[in-house]
């Protein structure tokens, strides 16, 4: 077939362009690998018992991993199209970083010195990032494979930027779990969990975002 | 042709093929199928013979990801990064498969093809080569090329996409012209 015959045949009744499709493509695979994390943490681990939900530190963690969620999904969603205008959206995760390290920070220094150890690496910091990216995987597959539809011209700023997305939903989901009250362990530890996800999606991205 | 050139001619014609103007869109992919072969050759003299393979992969790939160009970013911007990556990938197909080349002279000579000529003439067989397609290929080629119905008609008796018959047609008319090359060689 020669170039006019294939420009031809895929003009005709091309109809209008689709609308929507990085939505339509993310949206699901964030919502199937979410559950999938949440069911992981749960069926794994269990939920944390009520008494914790009433507390200000849970809620901390989930404002925390969410707002991170929302931001690193719209940085992926930017990165699955060709010519990614990043700006707004990484600024957005600059800043909800910022916000947690100020109260990270905060904390650690408006504790007396003989608790601040407790602090920063309460009962459970050795588990707790190795916990966030194991859950996180399941996000991590599903958004890679949702981008692998799209069209990512830089794949390993799209991988890591879905590591990332994939990592604040497994600390989300994690976050129904995890027993620590600190917002420093939770600046510190929590963030490694979700930088390992983003570092794992940045070495994956040019493997596998092939199309 | 400037570039701000290219992008004012091209912008209007691909604004309104968004829209679903079928003349539009195939005037518009024209004028990107000669742009992209001009700029394709500057960066792989190292393979003249795929430039048009290339300058076809880009097009169908411009097609089918034409729902990820963004209104705010020039069309010609788009069109060039997804040009950009098509090159890379054949870049790095070709720095992949360079090393699986063997010379003709580490072979023994019943290793060389040739030897038993009765079999080439039926290799050659259109029909026979079509049976070595994946079946979805093979149907959407037969229905078009051969049977001669449109690229519409062919996805109502497939019950494939239009959009999707189309990349069949196109990878499958690809791989015969592989397999012939291939076999002539």
């Amino acid at each position: 077939m020669n170039t006019d015959q294939l420009i031809s045949m895929l003009a005709s009744q091309a109809g209008a362009a689709p609308r929507a499709v990085v939505a339509r493509r993310l949206g699901p695979a964030l919502a199937l690998g979410g559950l999938l994390s949440v069911l992981l943490v749960l069926s794994t681990l269990g939920a944390y018992s009520g008494s914790l939900l009433g507390t200000p530190a849970v809620w901390m963690k989930l404002a925390y991993a969410g707002a991170l969620a929302a931001a690193a999904v719209a940085l992926t969603a930017r990165l699955a199209r060709p010519v990614a205008r990043l700006a707004i959206p990484l600024r957005a995760l600059v800043g909800v970083l910022a916000v947690m390290a100020a109260l990270g920070a905060g904390a650690w220094a408006a504790a007396p010195v003989e608790s601040r150890e407790a602090l920063l690496m309460g009962r459970t910091w050795s588990s707790c990032p190795w916990i966030v990216l194991g859950v996180s995987l399941p996000t991590l597959a599903a958004l890679l494979w949702a981008l692998r539809g799209l069209a990512p011209t830089r794949p390993a700023l799209a991988g890591a930027a879905a590591g990332l997305s994939a990592g604040a939903v497994g600390a989300l989901a994690y976050a129904l779990h995890c027993p620590e009250l600190s917002p420093t362990f939770v600046a510190v530890w929590y963030s490694a969990g979700i930088a390992m996800a983003g570092g794992l999606g940045a070495v994956l991205g040019p493997r596998l975002l092939r199309w | 042709m400037h570039s701000d050139d290219f992008e004012s001619r091209l912008a209007p014609l691909w604004r309104s093929a968004q829209s679903g103007d079928e003349a539009a869109y195939r005037a518009a992919l024209a004028l990107m199928a000669t742009r992209l072969r001009s700029w394709l050759r500057r960066r792989m003299s190292s393979w003249p013979d795929e430039l048009e393979d290339l300058v076809q992969e880009t097009l169908l790939a411009l097609h089918l990801q034409r729902g990820t160009h963004d209104a705010a970013v020039p069309v010609s911007a788009w069109m060039f990064a997804i040009a950009r990556h098509k090159l890379i990938d054949l870049w790095r197909r070709r720095g992949r498969h360079a090393e699986l080349h063997t010379s003709l002279d580490d072979l023994d000579e019943d290793q060389l093809p040739g030897r038993d000529d009765s079999a080439a003439p039926a290799r050659r067989d259109l029909l026979l080569l079509l049976e070595s397609l994946p079946t979805a290929q093979r149907d959407a080629i037969v229905l078009t090329k051969v049977e001669g119905l449109s690229v519409a008609e062919a996805a109502e008796r497939t019950g494939a996409s239009i959009s999707a018959l189309k990349v069949q047609v196109h990878r499958g008319l690809k791989k015969l012209a592989d397999l012939i090359r291939s076999d002539a060689a």
